[in-house]
């Protein structure tokens, strides 16, 4: 009997076994022993063990300060701009005009985000943002090619897997809780803070890790707005592949950002669960 | 100047944005960055529809894979291949020589032909990812039409495994209204770009050309790998980074816009941008600088040979190579070919500089191409 | 409408208390006054007048729709009137937030916080005091709460954790330490099983003695009404149809939808014969003679008129009539056996369907009657109820 079900558990579990083995423990396999190789007299990879890649990684420091710099700060800024956004569409707007904005808030997401961050660059460039600023006094502002317009490139391009999480929780509050702090005495903006905000955490959390997880991975937007000047590990990644093709470095620098997102996660579960209020609320990933 | 503070008007804006599809589709950085050119060649290979079948098919095949750097060919020569050989060219577009390489190197690319660049050749060789040329089966191929400069790098003892296709140079864009004149020294161009010009200049996003033209700057060869003359270079580049408009081989949107006012440029997008806007011109670094010759080449392997040279034959006819050069703008090293070309497009002193520009000129080593401590230092130079 | 509560055209809203001063506060909590409420066409509150005496326990009582919930979110300020007036202590409140009103409510899913533990959620009220009250009062306050609702051992724990009486108890908690004005009960009872409702139905009750507040109850069960209420507020269609102690609605409801919501009656038409300060002789379908309560300014001839099953009674056709009882001719059609009683349904000539509730200890001593027999029903007289006629 337990050896029938073991059976069919096993043969149930096979197909996803399968394509969680060849999709992402192989290529992570691939990676990880190449990590221990060596680059080839003409680039590529030779094979070898070697923890010299390893040590080598503070060659990375810059891309990877850099990062973890402009990641958290891309979240955060994305965070503040899209929970109002997704608080006015889940709590304020009527039912008639709802679907219509949230599509509207998807309709950029079908677009490449090359070419919505090239329309950034006729934003921030000479004669966008600046010429305006120009009008008003502000001479010779530069815009485009500076962290700052990477920022805006991430925010931009990152704001629909923010907005939409926060939108879920907050679709899924419970309006009776805010009117039972009303009648317990609580103006709105404090059953905001003491209600609305902390029942809304898994959904900012989950939001925060979609969009800081994928900006840890972030190449096309730096390359595009940073004009080159801001380097992300991203950017290393496909400089070392593409360019010196050190392959063995490569995914040495590739293991270390997985192994900081695994952390980012593994916090990330931990948060969950402090701020899981109730089990069916908890939105883990 | 004096434009610079309207804002964008409408018509402006989208005459802007034509050019800039127009300047941007041409990048090799970007599409190579991006990979769309994959993915395009990719999507037209995924539909049978788009391959036309002929009764000569069987001949040499259905199709041929090329491998090739953007806007580098004139459609219509393949539609004519097509019409002769029942073959279909499926294009595949790249951003540079190292991606290539790693491309070929990571193996199963399925390219029939592909279009090294000089310094590139050898590594090939040497890796065995390239097959020598059977000449008989290429007949237009006259060497003794080609200038040899721009030919013998396709030879590597003795054996030919590439026959030219272009040549160019890499030299200075810069919009004379903004730099007050001609830019023509890659000493102008490093300390403009921490004085007069700061924030204006543009590097390429590519080992080979800004730490060559730093070397340069030196004094030093545009192919040195010697340590303390690296250093140098390093730290001129890191330097002058922050005075930098960008690091980026994709510099036509800035200059055309005017946000930038100079940068490293390669022959044809110096070409195309001064046909545009006059008040851009392309010269040449006094010190020296690249100069460059791509070749037509097979790599080992691949799954169309006849095809291959097929093409590659067909490409070299006088006739359709003027057509090329007349769509890309970049010279050809092919005194037949250039038999029937235009006399001002000869005499363009932006494709045919003067002999006393490029004497100081270098080609590419095939020592950059593979040496970890440029690459190293570019990376250095990015993240700092 | 200048004082408030007659509407002399419709004595069906009329309140019985009209002797009260408006003004006198001591004895009244909160007032209604001509409160109506819209939602865009919807007239969810039609002029509701009412007085909600300090200390009492007043349900709300209809079925969905007819407006108790509005009238209740009024008193909360969940809504505010679209014309008329709420006061609470003589203060008119329609503009006011409902965090500023003294009253608490416990709603109907209970509406607890789930990021919250059990004693968060009941000082929760406490800690929106400004000026902030000292924290051990605070946690003392929640102890003596929890010790109220006898969950003494559940402070620390989560809601989810709780069972739905419990999570009833917390929200009881929650809302009384604060010591409103007025502590409004919002179906309370609806998610909780037959048994366990009963067990909260008297907690509660003792528990609006022992603290003295006035508890404003909104149900559709009209058994959880008659067994907690000192008045039921019985409303239909927006409006408030009839106001009385329990006793009152069951013995003199004026009207038919009174009288079928509360309890069960039987409802039958007659032709009035003659009316003599207050009763009322009426002929029924069968032309039998019956005498029942009226009111003194009736002046309808054809009426409905109401008798509860339980005053009718059944005896054999051959048995002798009581004296004062009238006895219709009927046949059993139905009977159904309900431990202390059973319930006959029956076809009366003339008159049509009847029920009758016998009690055991009668059908013990005189015998049932089977399905098919042909029986007298008696009516004694003074029992029946002359309706008013429904608007």
């Amino acid at each position: 009997m337990a050896m029938t079900q073991f059976r069919a558990r096993a043969l149930l579990l096979t197909p996803a076994g399968l394509w969680y083995a060849a999709l992402l423990l192989l290529p992570l396999a691939v990676v990880l022993i190449f990590s221990f190789g060596e680059r080839s007299a003409i680039g590529g990879y030779a094979p070898g063990f070697t923890l010299e890649q390893y040590a080598n990684l503070p060659a990375r420091f810059a891309a990877f300060r850099n990062t973890m710099t402009l990641a958290p700060l891309g979240t955060v800024a994305s965070l503040l701009i899209a929970y109002p956004l997704a608080y006015f569409l889940a709590v304020r707007v009527s039912p008639k005009w709802k679907t219509m904005l949230l599509v509207l808030v998807i309709v950029p997401f079908w677009t490449s985000i090359l070419i919505r961050s090239y329309a950034w660059i006729f934003l921030l460039g000479g004669k966008g943002i600046p010429a305006l600023l120009a009008q008003i006094g502000l001479d010779d502002v530069r815009l485009l090619n500076t962290p700052f317009a990477v920022l805006v490139g991430i925010v931009y391009g990152y704001l629909p897997l923010m907005v939409f999480p926060i939108y879920v929780a907050l679709e899924k509050l419970d309006k009776r809780l805010l009117e039972a702090a009303a009648d317990l005495g609580t103006p709105p903006w404090r059953a905001f803070l003491q209600i609305t905000l902390p029942l809304s955490m898994p959904g900012v959390l989950t939001g925060s890790m979609l969009v800081f997880i994928l900006l840890m991975g972030e190449f096309l937007i730096p390359a595009i707005l940073g004009g080159g000047k801001v380097f992300f590990v991203g950017n290393a990644l496909v400089d070392l592949f593409l360019q010196s093709r050190n392959w063995a470095f490569g995914s040495a620098v590739a293991v270390a950002l997985v192994v900081i997102m695994l952390i980012t996660v593994a916090l990330y579960t931990r948060a969950v669960k402090r701020f899981g209020a109730s089990r069916d609320d908890v939105g883990l990933m | 100047m004096k434009n610079d503070t309207k804002p964008i008007s409408r018509k402006a804006f989208m005459e802007e944005l034509r050019r800039y599809e127009k300047g941007s589709v041409t990048r090799r950085h970007f599409l190579g960055v991006t990979g769309l050119g994959t993915a395009m060649a990719v999507m037209g290979g995924a539909m049978p529809g788009l391959l036309p079948t002929r009764a000569r098919a069987q001949e040499i095949g259905d199709r041929v894979v090329l491998a090739t750097w953007p806007n580098y060919h004139d459609p219509a020569n393949f539609d004519a291949f097509t019409d002769a050989t029942g073959a279909y060219t499926q294009v595949n577009v790249f951003g540079s020589n190292e991606e290539m390489l790693a491309k070929i190197q990571a193996g199963g690319s399925g390219w029939d032909v592909f279009v090294p660049t000089n310094y590139a050749v050898p590594t090939y060789v040497e890796a065995g990812l390239i097959e020598p040329l059977d000449l008989s089966k290429i007949p237009n191929y006259d060497p003794a039409a080609f200038d040899s400069r721009f030919a013998d790098a396709g030879t590597i003892d003795g054996v030919v495994y590439g026959v030219p296709k272009n040549w160019g140079t890499t030299g200075i864009a810069f919009n004379s209204d903004k730099t007050g004149g001609v830019v023509d020294s890659w000493k102008t161009f490093f300390d403009g770009a921490r004085d007069q010009f700061d924030g204006r200049a543009m590097v390429h996003d590519y080992q080979l050309t800004t730490i060559g033209n730093a070397l340069v700057y030196h004094g030093f060869s545009f192919n040195s790998v010697d340590p303390a003359e690296l250093a140098q270079a390093e730290k001129l580049l890191i330097d002058v980074k922050p005075h930098l408009y960008a690091i980026s081989s994709d510099y036509q949107p800035a200059m055309r816009n005017g946000d930038a006012w100079l940068t490293m440029c390669w022959t044809g997008d110096g070409k195309q941008m001064n046909s545009d806007m006059p008040e851009i011109g392309f010269a040449l670094g006094k010190e020296g600088g690249e100069i460059w010759s791509d070749f037509y080449a097979i790599p080992k392997g691949a799954p169309h040979k006849e095809a291959a040279y097929a093409l590659i034959n067909f490409l070299l006819d006088p006739q359709v190579n003027a057509r090329e050069s007349l769509a890309h703008g970049y010279p050809v090293a092919d005194s037949r070919t250039n038999a029937l070309l235009p006399e001002e497009l000869l005499n363009d002193p932006i494709l045919y500089p003067a002999a006393e520009a490029l004497a100081p000129l270098e080609f590419g080593a095939a020592v950059t191409l593979t040496d970890p401590n440029r690459a190293e230092l570019m990376a250095r130079f990015k993240s700092a | 409408m200048l004082d408030g509560y007659a509407d002399a055209g419709n004595t069906m809203t009329q309140d019985h208390d009209m002797t009260q001063s408006p003004t006198d506060t001591r004895q009244t909590v909160a007032e209604f006054v001509g409160a109506t409420k819209r939602f865009g066409e919807v007239l969810a509150a039609d002029r509701i007048d009412l007085r909600i005496r300090r200390g009492e326990f007043l349900s709300f009582l209809g079925p969905s729709g007819c407006g108790k919930t509005t009238a209740l979110r009024m008193l909360a300020g969940f809504e505010s009137p679209t014309e008329g007036e709420v006061l609470i202590d003589g203060r008119e409140v329609g503009g006011m937030p409902a965090y500023r009103r003294p009253v608490n409510m416990v709603f109907q899913h209970y509406a607890l916080f789930p990021h919250m533990t059990v004693a968060e959620n009941v000082g929760y009220g406490l800690r929106q005091r400004r000026p902030r009250l000292p924290k051990h009062e605070i946690a003392d306050r929640v102890i003596r709460a929890l010790a109220t609702v006898r969950l003494d051992d559940f402070a620390q724990r989560r809601i989810w954790e709780l069972s739905g009486g419990q999570q009833q108890r917390v929200a009881l908690a929650r809302a009384i330490i604060n010591e409103p004005k007025i502590l409004l009960l919002d179906e309370p009872m609806a998610a909780l099983d037959a048994k366990l409702r009963g067990e909260m139905q008297r907690e509660l009750l003792d528990l609006q003695r022992s603290l003295g507040i006035t508890f404003v109850l909104v149900t559709h069960d009209q058994e959880e009404a008659l067994s907690m209420s000192d008045r039921i507020c019985i409303m239909g269609h927006g409006r408030i149809i009839q106001v009385g102690t329990p006793q009152d609605l069951y013995d003199r409801p004026r009207s038919r939808y009174v009288a079928d919501f509360v309890g069960k009656a039987n409802i039958v038409e007659g032709q009035i014969a003659a009316r003599h300060s207050g009763w009322a002789q009426a002929a029924l379908g069968n032309g039998v003679h019956v005498l029942v309560q009226d009111e003194p300014d009736d002046t309808r001839t054809h009426v409905d008129i109401a008798i509860r099953p339980e005053a009718l009674s059944l005896v054999r056709r051959s048995d002798p009539t009581p004296a004062a009882t009238a006895a219709l001719p009927a046949m059993v059609t139905h009977r159904t056996f309900l431990g202390d009683h059973t319930e006959y349904l029956l076809t009366a000539e003339g008159i049509g369907t009847l029920q009758v509730n016998a009690p055991r200890a009668a059908e013990r001593v005189a015998g049932g009657h089977d399905v098919g027999a042909y029986v007298h029903v008696l009516w004694p007289e003074q029992t029946g109820l002359v309706l008013a006629a429904d608007s």
